[in-house]
């Protein structure tokens, strides 16, 4: 059994050793004339004046630790899946019963707001700048078309 | 008593360790020129999307245009911004292509499947062997833990460059990537309930020879797991690997128009490369375990048994391009998502939809095993219909609630 982690072993060390390698041949044959402005963190062309922002949405370690629920969720699916077979009924209601606990928890994060991201339809707070009086018309103004006449008139 | 041993790995230990040294090479060789091919590929094929030519200078029908790249970017400065973290900087691309190399270790590329003795083993040399790198007892689970130490080399580089974007992009990948992982290793458990072992090369020998019968005629259907998983966790292998990947239309990791390059915008020379290397080699695998999986493998179609190891390898790399030109397709056909998009698609729908088949199929699996009647199944299968469906209005409700809940807390602030 064992036996077959030696190959996966050797292919770690080439892995390792191809990519090290890359590195010393780029080291070899790159240029290396790094200036300030190349070394500065990439910003379109602004120069950086801040710091980067350590911190960012809280969101996001909401979602790493409702996955850790959903991944202990998994961990113990794989061994029932692997046997069910010798478990029979009362493995099936186990499992449920365990499915269920975890579902719930899962429905009180979402009905919490747990998950709700970006913005929410305009339906939600009509805003003035949509209404149907506004119309292309009445929104745009023509410019240097004053005391000219109006293509379709001259057409017709 | 043979413990801890494989039989394939008795007697002559140095021959099986040259034999596993001379697969390790060529499975290693075959990664790189593989991913080159799949480069060349999708550039290809998306150009003709496109209606363009694409590569067609570096080599008969632009073939080499991906080593010319590759070489290109050997002689580019490598850039270390100043504010980085450097040896953070400097890891994560190794925590991005080492586990890719790795992760297709596991699957078994071809060998003769055939008959009742097809057991996939070939000789090379004298030795028996599998036309795959290793076949560990924890299979599957590799992949697994594989998949998930990649998203650390993602995580760190965008963390390490010490700036915006790369920060952005690496915290948005891991919180996709964290979120399509639960689905995919939800898809997979289903895939479990049917193989009962992890092994991808136990897999492959029970999902070869003939299937079920199909509107009376034999010998039409494949036994591949396809069937008897269903499609449900099939399409959400599918959706939830490409977006494992961060491939179109789950790329918002990379979305240039918001976050320039995303988690690499920092890197330049090899260490780039080494990045998009990952990258498609990870295609190449995705694919390579979806045919393993769900598609029989190296089986080819029941009705068509030639013999030979190299009809394994044939009928792999068709079914491996098939999903590797879909996943172009996808690239050319769809936009993009919008982050909470993404998000209220794979925690809202992927997970509790997989999650039910799961219970479903392990439902169905009992009681076939338990040799239930008719009736009972009937009976138990209303039953559970009926805890499916409160269920599901549950998760609908709560979904309701919490967007409520937020438009009332909107019109609060703003009047």
């Amino acid at each position: 059994m064992l036996g077959q982690y030696l190959p996966l072993l050797m292919l770690f060390g080439l892995a390792v050793l191809f990519a090290a390698g890359s590195f010393i041949a780029s080291g070899l044959l790159a240029p290396r004339n790094p200036t300030y402005a190349k070394r500065a963190a990439y910003e379109c062309g602004i120069v950086p004046t801040k710091e980067t922002p350590e911190r960012f949405p809280v969101k996001f370690f909401l979602v790493a630790m409702i996955f850790i629920v959903f991944d202990i969720e998994i961990i113990f699916f794989y061994p029932y899946a692997l046997a069910y077979g010798s478990l029979g009924v009362f493995g099936l209601a186990m499992i449920m019963v365990f499915t269920f606990a975890v579902f719930e928890s899962f429905v009180y994060l979402i009905s919490n707001g747990a998950l709700e991201w970006g913005p929410l339809k305009q339906v939600a707070r009509p805003s003035g700048a949509v209404s149907p009086e506004r119309t292309a018309e009445s929104t745009i103004r023509r410019v240097g078309l004053e005391n000219r006449p109006i293509a379709e008139e001259t057409a017709a | 008593m043979m413990f801890a041993q494989d039989p394939l790995y008795a007697g002559d230990w140095l021959g099986d360790a040259l034999i596993a040294g001379l697969k390790v090479l060529v499975a290693f060789a075959f990664l790189l020129v593989a991913v080159m091919l799949n480069i060349w590929f999708l550039r290809k094929v998306i150009s003709d999307f496109q209606n363009r030519i694409g590569p067609n200078t570096a080599g008969r029908w632009g073939i080499l245009q991906s080593l010319a790249d590759g070489i290109k970017l050997f002689f580019k400065e490598d850039l270390i911004p100043e504010n980085s973290d450097r040896f953070a900087f400097k890891l994560a691309p190794y925590l991005s292509l080492v586990p890719a190399f790795l992760v297709f270790a596991i699957i078994p590329i071809g060998g003769d499947f055939n008959g009742d003795d097809g057991d996939g083993v070939v000789s090379i040399f004298g030795h028996d062997t599998l036309l795959q790198v290793a076949d560990p007892p924890v299979g599957v689970l590799w992949f697994l833990a594989m998949s998930s130490l990649a998203i650390y080399g993602v995580m760190l580089a965008g963390w390490s460059s010490g700036s915006k974007y790369p920060l952005i992009g690496s915290v948005r990948a891991s919180a996709q990537m964290v979120s399509y992982e639960a689905a995919l290793g939800l898809a997979l458990a289903s895939v479990l309930l049917v193989s009962g072992t992890l092994s991808t090369h136990a897999m492959v020998i029970d999902q070869s020879g003939e299937g079920p019968a199909f509107l009376g005629i034999e010998n039409i259907l494949p036994a591949w797991y396809l069937l008897p998983v269903g499609i449900v966790p099939f399409v959400v292998f599918i959706i939830a690997g490409t977006a494992e990947l961060n491939h179109p239309p789950f790329d918002l990791v990379e979305a240039e128009q918001e976050i320039v390059g995303g988690f690499h915008t920092e890197y330049s020379s090899i260490r780039f490369a080494l990045f998009f290397l990952a990258e498609f080699m990870n295609q190449i695998t995705m694919g390579a375990l979806l045919v393993t999986l769900f598609l029989g493998g190296p089986n080819g179609p029941a009705f068509f048994f030639p013999e030979g190891w190299w009809i394994g390898v044939f009928w792999f790399f068709v079914k491996l391009m098939g999903f590797l030109f879909l996943l172009v397709w996808v690239r050319a056909t769809l936009p993009r998502f919008r982050y909470d998009q993404l998000m209220d698609f794979g925690w809202k729908l992927l997970i509790p939809l997989s999650l039910g088949w799961f219970i479903l199929l392990a439902f169905i699996q009992v009681g076939r095993d338990e040799a239930w009647s008719t009736a009972q199944f009937v009976g138990l299968g209303v039953g559970l219909a009926a805890v499916f469906l409160a269920l599901a209005g549950m998760l609908t409700l709560a979904i309701r609630n919490a967007r409520n809940e937020r438009i009332e807390e909107m019109e609060d602030a703003h009047g």
